[in-house]
Formats: C-alpha cells, sequence, structure tokens
C-alpha cells in the first residue's frame, strides 16, 4: 500500500505530469449557498451625524418612481454620503370603487397598484441634511410621495413574511 | 307534581344523589372507576410541551424570507407571443433631426446639471461662513447650531400636482379595498 501510495515524478524527465488531466477539465464553480436574510446593525449616530436614515419614494407610476429612487441614489453618490441599501418595497394593489349616481351598487373603477422604492443612507452629516433634502425636494416629480425617516426594526421586519405557524405556536408556549 | 300530597314535615331530596332523605351527602359519589392517577397526566403534558418546542426549533431553523416584489417579476403573457414590432425605416433628414434633438437636450441637461452642483456648492460655502462667523461670536452658539435635529425626521412632503384642486368640487363617494396578496411563510 505505501508503494503504490507514493506518487514520484522526475521533474527532469519528459514524462513528468504524464497523468495529468485535472487542467482539460471544465472549471467547477462552487455551490453557491443561500444567504440568509439577517437584520444588518442599526446605527443610531452621534450628535452630529444622523444614523440610519430612510428616504422613502411612493408612487402610482412605476418608472417615474424607479427613475427618481436613481437619481437619490446617484447624487449620494456624489455628495459622497454612504448609501447602504437601495431596495423596494412590495407592490400595494388597491380597487377603487365609486357609488353610480343613480343607483346603490358599487362600481369598479379603477385597479390601482402603488410602488415604493427606498435609498438607505448613513452618516448624514447634521448641517448637510436640510441642503439634501431641499435638493431632493426641488427635484420631486409630480405625484411622488416623499418620506424621509429613521430605520427602525419594524421598517425591516415589514419586508419579511409573515409566519402565522410561528407565531401561533410562541403565543401557545407561553 | 309529588310535593303536592307530601306532607310539610317530610324533607324533599335535593337532587337524585341523595338517596336518603335524613342524611346529607357530604362528598361526591363515588364513580364506578377510580380517579386516573396525576403521572401520567403530567408525563402526557411533557411530552406534548417537548413535541412543540421541536416544531418551534424547526420553524425558528428557517430563515426568514424577503416578500417577492411583484414590479420584477415579468407577467408570462408577453414572454409567451412571439409577435415583433415592425417599425417603418427613417429617413436621412428625419435621423439627422432626431440626433440633432438628443444632442441639444444633452446639452440643455448638462447646464441643468452643472447649474444644481453649483448651487450645492454655494449653500455648502454659504453655510460654513455663516457658521463661522457665529463661531466668533460665541462658542455655545457654535455648538448648539451644529448639533443634529431630532425634529427634523420623520419629514413628509406631498410631490406638487399639474393643477390646483377645482374649487367646489363634488366627488362621488365610493371606498378603497386593499387587494394585495398576503404571502406567509
Amino acid at each position: 500500500d505505501a508503494l503504490l501510495g507514493c506518487h514520484r515524478s522526475y521533474r527532469s524527465r519528459p514524462t513528468h505530469g504524464i497523468g495529468k488531466f485535472k487542467y482539460l477539465l471544465p472549471k467547477e464553480v462552487p455551490k453557491k449557498r443561500k444567504e440568509k436574510v439577517q437584520m444588518k446593525e442599526i446605527s443610531a449616530g452621534t450628535e452630529y451625524q444622523y444614523g440610519d436614515v430612510n428616504i422613502q419614494m411612493t408612487s402610482y407610476d412605476l418608472c417615474l418612481v424607479e427613475r427618481f429612487a436613481q437619481y437619490v441614489h446617484r447624487l449620494c453618490n456624489r455628495l459622497s454620503i454612504q448609501v447602504n441599501e437601495s431596495y423596494a418595497m412590495p407592490t400595494k394593489t388597491s380597487e377603487v370603487l365609486f357609488l353610480e349616481e343613480r343607483g346603490s351598487k358599487m362600481q369598479l373603477d379603477a385597479v390601482l397598484t402603488s410602488h415604493q422604492r427606498i435609498v438607505q443612507i448613513r452618516g448624514l452629516s447634521s448641517t448637510f441634511a436640510p441642503i439634501l433634502l431641499e435638493v431632493i425636494q426641488s427635484n420631486q416629480p409630480e405625484g411622488l410621495h416623499l418620506l424621509v425617516k429613521q430605520h427602525t426594526e419594524a421598517d425591516f421586519k415589514s419586508r419579511l413574511k409573515s409566519r402565522p405557524e410561528l407565531e401561533e405556536l410562541l403565543a401557545q408556549m407561553s | 307534581s309529588c310535593s303536592s300530597w307530601l306532607p310539610q314535615r317530610v324533607p324533599l331530596r335535593c337532587s337524585h344523589w341523595q338517596s336518603s332523605l335524613l342524611e346529607v351527602r357530604t362528598s361526591p359519589p363515588v364513580r364506578a372507576q377510580p380517579k386516573k392517577k396525576k403521572k401520567v397526566d403530567v408525563k402526557k403534558e411533557q411530552a406534548q410541551k417537548e413535541r412543540m418546542k421541536k416544531k418551534l426549533k424547526k420553524l425558528e431553523k428557517a430563515a426568514p424570507e424577503l416578500i417577492p416584489i411583484e414590479d420584477f417579476i415579468a407577467p408570462l403573457k408577453y414572454s409567451e407571443s412571439n409577435r415583433v414590432r415592425s417599425l417603418p425605416a427613417l429617413s436621412p433628414e428625419e435621423s439627422e433631426r432626431r440626433v440633432l434633438l438628443l444632442k441639444k437636450w444633452c446639452l440643455f441637461k448638462q447646464k441643468q446639471d452643472e447649474a444644481e452642483k453649483k448651487a450645492i456648492k454655494a449653500l455648502v460655502e454659504s453655510q460654513q461662513e455663516a457658521l463661522k462667523e457665529l463661531r466668533l461670536e460665541g462658542e455655545e452658539l457654535y455648538q448648539a447650531a451644529i448639533r443634529r435635529d431630532e425634529g427634523l425626521f420623520p419629514f413628509e412632503r406631498d410631490g406638487p400636482s399639474y393643477t390646483p384642486p377645482l374649487p367646489g368640487y363634488d366627488p362621488p363617494e365610493g371606498k378603497c379595498i386593499d387587494v394585495t396578496k398576503v404571502y406567509t411563510q
């Protein structure tokens, strides 16, 4: 067994590395493991700097809200403000019904989809914050609702799917 | 009905368990089977609790998932059909006009962007100058001005509207129903 185990190849001889074949096979990409969705630490910020701030843009028009989110992201990059994340919140669909003039039945008027994009920034200095808000406000398009607030754990939890079974079990246990 | 002809001195039976009329029952009647011992109950409860704990561990092990965003999922009907749009060929004058228009638009947007950058720079400079002057006035005032404003967030603003609201407009009555799909894990 020891004799079979040794792989002696004389480097000077022309037969060196004669049995190698792995270099001929295609490269194996390592299997991508599913990354667990974990909440990043929320920084509270110092006295002269704000912590994690969420700029939420909501609108019924998808293209508008996407373009404006891109603009805000690029603006923050240009002004060297650290952008943590730039993500989308789930779309909300709502049916608008109205009452006919002569009749008691509610008629379907339209099905509206509300889209929301969030740009999360960190380390906004207290002196620069009003300037940034001013710039964003002046470029705010029609029909876009802007909301700037601090990032909280509840905001992160609202992105996750609800688990009724887990909650039921927890309620039963306690 | 039997109470009508019984003499008043004989007491009535309170319940059907009270077989003799003169004695009073001190304890509830003994059932046929002896009472189940408490150990079996406790074991069953413990087994149930352990099962629940195991279930809880299993559920907690699964990582929470993000709600899928419908905006990024293209509906299948747009990828099924193979129809291709056939556009008419552009004349050279038309394409020339379009290119020149694009160039003019690029220049306009560049001027707009530069003006914005200049404005931001001017704002920052004037702010720094004002803070410098304030520092000379008093160190305390400067420190108080540098501090972050707690009342700034949350900041909410609706976008401007194309037209002002119509005076005296009576909207029809109606309601909004939220029909968003609820995802559960």
